[in-house]
């Protein structure tokens, strides 16, 4: 037998890319054609294409969905699930609702100070898991628990304010620039995926003993991984009170569920080391796109959850029979 | 100064393996928040609110055996809230508060637990999707038919009542005892009984253990694991049953607590996470003790969020006490 026979022949560089790459190329997809179902059902509805409003209010809804897709994504990429980023989100939410008044210079402080409460809620994950050798679930199960109770001693009433300025400055409701946000939440990720931090949190997801053996801090790894979860769920609830100009307690909760869609959407593997942020960007878009394709089809909202749910499976199932076909050429 | 390494040595040749002291520690927990319980709240370890802190125990109870199948196959139930509400709900919409239709409306309710579960189970066990990704789907499918079909608990038959008979068996007791307690008490001893000493049992911590490994000696491990899944929606539904029978009527949320209280009952009661270790005798006492704690902060006239921090942290200090994963040198 020739030797060229025993060796694979390299693959082309395309089929290469798709098969490393498949989580991503599938999300990017999957976000193209999610639009262009819904620029379909919307032409059907209002007999036009979506304009700057629908543009500028999708892309201001999905901001948070964005930030604390991104946190969970850390999370998952060191093997670990955060089950606490609806807490931190509820706590930044009543914070940002109490103590975002006055002048500029005020606003932007408290906007850092609750950046950095976020990332030590996170680093308190982080500590748990780390150092205190517990299971990632369970840790971020129980400070859920705490820190929505901290939410609610902050903001016990749905309430509280935000100054217009900053919402226009975060969330402008007349033009989408906070796509810019988007792209920074972009660059952030694609910074994270060279930095020696990013690295080492993704070799500790791909195999533990294998990172520690060619010298990776997986303590410190791991830490990181949830402070930066808390940082990035900390934004969103900025996020999220700008868009509501007011805050409320609870309404993080659902994103500790949504941010782990936003992942799973996003091809992320939820067994950690493989995955891309860039689609768990479009993965949060996907999920935002199927709640606006559900009202434009006239779908009784009660159902929402259904839809969600089957399609969810569906993309699960059919990624890995198409990532298992792309990488077996 | 005898080391820590010696003691549990010492303890091993007394039969206290560390999974049986996990055992003895969760029921110490209990105790110890009967005790303090009782100096906090005279009277609260008398024995008519011992009873009665049980009897709540027994619905957490109920739901947990299901959550521990599924966790000692190193799996997770996240459909547990919505299978509870949505079997409560149809129980009272089948039934129409009629005894006579009481039989039918037990097997449809009962069916749909299971079915639930066996979708969750043909899902993870035999296309490979990830647990937490399944059930998390399985719940909003769930959520959206329950929501969608009831017309959000607007239809006429959603204000039925649970029928008397299904009422009068929850609320009824036998030589004083409840009878919600007596059923947990022969589900106790069934399911310890099925896995000490079933084939059935010893294949599911062999699978926990290690999959591959079971699957060369013989175990069907899909099959099992999937029958493990249609047993946890099974046990989430005869909870959704007891829960409407004893409070008479269905709500939207009443089975949210669930999730949170099952896992931490799991863990509490000493079942390693990742699967293959854990008894449900331990689960037991993890479900009593988080009821008895919840009893005792209501009892100190504890304000809500008061009660959401101080329950975290005492999950997170139960953890730390002895849920911690062996070093790995």
């Amino acid at each position: 037998m020739s030797i060229e026979a025993t060796v694979a022949r390299p693959p082309t560089r395309i089929a290469y890319f798709l098969g490393q790459n498949a989580g991503l190329v599938l999300a990017l997809s999957m976000l193209a054609i999610a639009i262009i179902v819904y620029c379909a059902v919307y032409w059907f509805a209002q007999a036009a294409l979506p304009g700057n409003f629908e543009i500028t209010s999708t892309v201001n809804n999905t901001m948070p969905l964005v930030l604390a897709g991104m946190g969970q994504a850390f999370v998952v990429m060191s093997r670990g699930l955060d089950l606490s980023v609806g807490g931190v989100i509820d706590l930044s939410n009543a914070l940002a609702a109490v103590e975002l008044h006055g002048d500029v210079a005020r606003m932007v402080g408290w906007s850092a100070l609750v950046l950095l409460i976020g990332a030590a809620l996170g680093l308190v994950n982080g500590l748990l898991v780390g150092i205190g050798r517990l299971q990632p679930i369970l840790v971020t199960l129980a400070t859920l628990s705490v820190y929505q109770g901290l939410a609610i001693r902050v903001l016990p009433q749905p309430g509280g304010s935000i100054p217009p300025a900053y919402t226009s400055a975060l969330v402008n409701p007349n033009q989408p620039y906070a796509l810019g946000f988007v792209l920074l939440v972009g660059l952030v990720w694609w910074a994270f995926r060279r930095s020696r931090t990013g690295v080492s949190i993704i070799a500790l997801g791909n195999d533990e003993m294998a990172a520690r053996a060619n010298g990776v801090d997986t303590v410190r790894a791991r830490v990181t991984a949830f402070a930066l979860s808390g940082f990035m769920s900390a934004a969103a609830g900025l996020f999220l009170a700008a868009t509501a100009t007011a805050g409320d307690a609870t309404t993080g909760n659902g994103y500790t569920l949504t941010s782990i869609v936003a992942v799973v959407l996003g091809g992320m593997n939820l067994f950690g080391g493989r995955g891309s942020g860039i689609g768990v960007i479009a993965g949060a878009f996907v999920t935002t796109m199927i709640v606006n394709i559900l009202f434009f089809s006239n779908i009784d909202p009660l159902y929402q959850s259904f839809y969600e749910g089957v399609f969810l499976v569906a993309v699960v199932v059919l990624s890995a029979l198409i990532g298992g076909l792309l990488r077996r050429r | 100064m005898p080391r820590a390494s010696d003691i549990s040595r010492s303890l091993d040749r007394l039969g206290l393996t560390r999974d049986r002291r996990r055992i003895v520690y969760a029921y110490l927990a209990a105790i110890t928040l009967f005790v303090v319980g009782d100096i906090v709240h005279p009277g609260f370890a008398r024995l008519d609110s011992v009873t009665a802190v049980l009897t709540v125990a027994s619905f957490v109870g109920l739901v947990a055996v299901g959550q521990t199948f599924v966790v000692l196959v190193g799996g997770i139930d996240l459909s547990v809230p919505w299978v509870l509400n949505g079997a409560a709900i149809l129980l009272v919409t089948t039934s129409l508060g009629r005894d006579s239709l009481s039989p039918y409306a037990l097997l449809v309710t009962l069916g749909m637990g299971a079915a639930a579960g066996a979708v969750n189970g043909f899902a993870i066990a035999f296309l490979d999707v990830p647990a937490v990704v399944m059930t998390l789907a399985m719940d909003g499918i769930v959520e959206g038919l329950t929501l969608g079909l009831s017309g959000g608990m607007t239809c006429r038959a959603c204000a039925s009542y649970a029928p008397p008979v299904v009422q009068d068996a929850v609320h009824g007791s036998v030589f004083g005892v409840p009878a919600a307690l007596i059923l947990w008490f022969v589900v106790i001893v069934v399911v310890s009984f099925i896995l000490s000493f079933t084939t059935f049992g010893r294949k599911a911590y062999a699978i926990g253990n290690n999959p591959l490994a079971s699957y060369l000696a013989g175990v069907n491990v899909r099959l099992v694991t999937a029958f493990l899944y249609v047993l946890s929606g099974l046990f989430a539904a005869l909870a959704g049953v007891l829960l409407v029978g004893f409070g008479g009527q269905a709500s939207l949320g009443m089975g949210s607590p669930y999730l949170f209280q099952s896992i931490a009952a799991v863990v509490i009661g000493g079942v390693y996470m990742l699967g293959g270790r854990g008894h449900y005798l331990g689960v037991a006492a993890g479900a009593v003790t988080l009821v008895a704690l919840v009893s005792v902060l209501l009892a100190m006239n504890m304000p809500d969020y008061g009660r959401n921090i101080i329950y975290g942290i005492v999950i997170l200090l139960l953890l730390l006490l002895y849920g911690r994963e062996e070093r790995e040198e």
